[in-house]
């Protein structure tokens, strides 16, 4: 067995070259790629880290913006609770003061209708008993009571104060009475005035059915009555609180 | 039937014999550099499966030289990636008709063992620096000189031989049972010869490595030592 020292060191040259050639086209390339994607993925852990920190701070300034909305939101949902209660106990109130104020006027509208009612139905009763009463009286005979009648007439008369009854004296009076009365009625009539008066008067004689019973001395200065319906009207005003 | 050992000479170039293994070992290279050359003229960030593939293939040997050498796989991934690329091609050449295995000459194992021996001197000497790699033969004392010295020749031996050993006998059972068997009875023992062909890639690449960390180990603590001195 020989060994050709040409072929072995050819053969070593040629796998040295070899060597050479693979590290140039294969092998350096390869690594080297692998070590860019090896910086590449670092990178992009980094940069994907650094995104993420990003991101939790994001969402952390969002969480506590929200937390802020939320506060400020119950915030101004009191509030909005708060000014509704106090705009429904404001309301509340004013229609409790309206409902009170229509109540009173209603209150004192209904009472004066009451009272105007019952003013009327006063007046109506009134005017029902005076008409009653007059119509009672019209059936009674006067002439049994007309002498009671001239003197309370002649007491009136005397009861005026003297600068009166002399202002009357000489003037012309009108003497009404109920019914027409005779010459002895009318001479007894003016004698009681002509005492009354302290001198003779000039005196007319009227007629006013109106007056039920009495009679009534109508100077131009004072109107001087006594009959019933006289009383009938005082009793008619003190009905009706005139 | 003509001897495994036996090598033709095929033609001249000048006063250089070129034989057979020198022509298949060229053929070797320019299969394997040309691919390397298409293979990766469009590497990118986002790879391919074939791209993907050879990157698994880098990716692996840088795993075998940390795993077994404890170092960073940069200086030394071209020379064992080549080593063990070339002599796995070189071993299943025997697949091409008419092809017989560069490795099955001894003057190719003899190469290939003289590479890994002046390798070792220059990742040595690279690693702890001339004085720092002498030293290492007078580890642990300076009797063991001789013996060290001729274990770094006979470790070189036998790595030749293991490899020129494994695959000639190969090649030599391939051809005494094809000249005395028909045409199919070798197929298994082709077969089996494929599975030693890619053992003793491993074999010769793994060996290399223990070798050459053996040198750069064993220089390791007097660098750092000059570091510290340095600092």
């Amino acid at each position: 067995m020989t060994i050709d020292w040409w072929t072995l060191g050819l053969e070593a040259i040629n796998v040295a070259v070899l060597v050479w050639l693979l590290q140039r086209f294969f092998w350096n390339p390869v690594s080297t790629m692998l070590d860019e994607r090896r910086v590449v993925a670092a990178r992009d852990l980094i940069d994907a880290a650094a995104k993420r920190a990003d991101a939790d701070k994001a969402l952390a300034a969002l969480n506590a913006e929200r937390a802020g909305l939320q506060q400020e939101r119950e915030a101004v949902l009191a509030k909005a609770a708060v000014e509704a209660d106090d705009e429904r106990v404001r309301r509340l109130e004013r229609a409790t003061e309206e409902i009170a104020a229509l109540r009173a006027q209603s209150e004192a509208s209904v009472a004066k209708e009451k009272a105007d009612v019952h003013k009327a139905l006063q007046y109506q009763a009134a005017a029902l008993a005076v008409d009653i009463a007059a119509r009672l009286l019209a059936r009674i005979d006067t002439a049994s009571i007309e002498a009671g009648f001239l003197d309370g007439l002649r007491k009136q008369i005397a009861s005026l104060p003297p600068w009166q009854r002399q202002a009357l004296a000489g003037q012309p009076l009108k003497f009404i009475s109920a019914s027409a009365l005779t010459e002895d009625e009318q001479s007894d009539c003016r004698r009681m005035l002509d005492g009354a008066l302290g001198s003779a008067s000039d005196l007319a004689f009227e007629t006013d059915p109106k007056l039920i019973a009495g009679f009534v001395l109508d100077t131009p200065n004072v109107v001087i009555g006594n009959s019933w319906r006289d009383d009938l009207d005082r009793i008619r005003s003190e009905l009706t609180h005139e | 039937m003509k001897s495994p050992l036996s090598i033709d000479v095929l033609f001249h170039i000048g006063p250089a014999p070129i034989t057979a293994p020198v022509l298949v070992t060229w053929a070797i290279m320019a299969f394997l550099a040309g691919g390397a050359w298409v293979a990766t003229r469009r590497l990118s960030l986002q790879p391919s499966r074939f791209q993907a593939f050879l990157e698994l293939i880098v990716q692996t040997v840088d795993d075998q030289i940390r795993d077994t050498m404890q170092a960073e796989p940069g200086p030394y991934r071209a020379f064992i990636g080549t080593l063990f690329v070339f002599i796995f091609v070189a071993n299943w050449s025997e697949l091409v008709p008419g092809i017989e295995p560069p490795t099955a000459h001894i003057e190719t194992d003899a190469a290939l063992a003289l590479l890994v021996f002046l390798a070792v001197i220059y990742f040595g000497v690279r690693a702890s620096g001339l004085k720092g790699y002498l030293k290492t033969f007078a580890s642990p004392t300076p009797l063991m000189i001789p013996l060290n010295f001729v274990e770094s020749l006979t470790r070189t031996f036998s790595l030749l031989v293991r490899l020129f050993g494994n695959v000639m006998s190969g090649v030599f059972v391939i051809g005494i049972v094809l000249s005395l068997a028909g045409l199919l009875v070798p197929i298994p023992l082709m077969a089996l010869d494929l599975l030693t062909g890619a053992v003793q890639a491993y074999i010769f690449a793994v060996l290399a490595m223990v070798f050459i960390a053996g040198a750069i180990s064993e220089g390791r603590p007097e660098k750092t030592s000059d570091e510290r001195t340095t600092k």
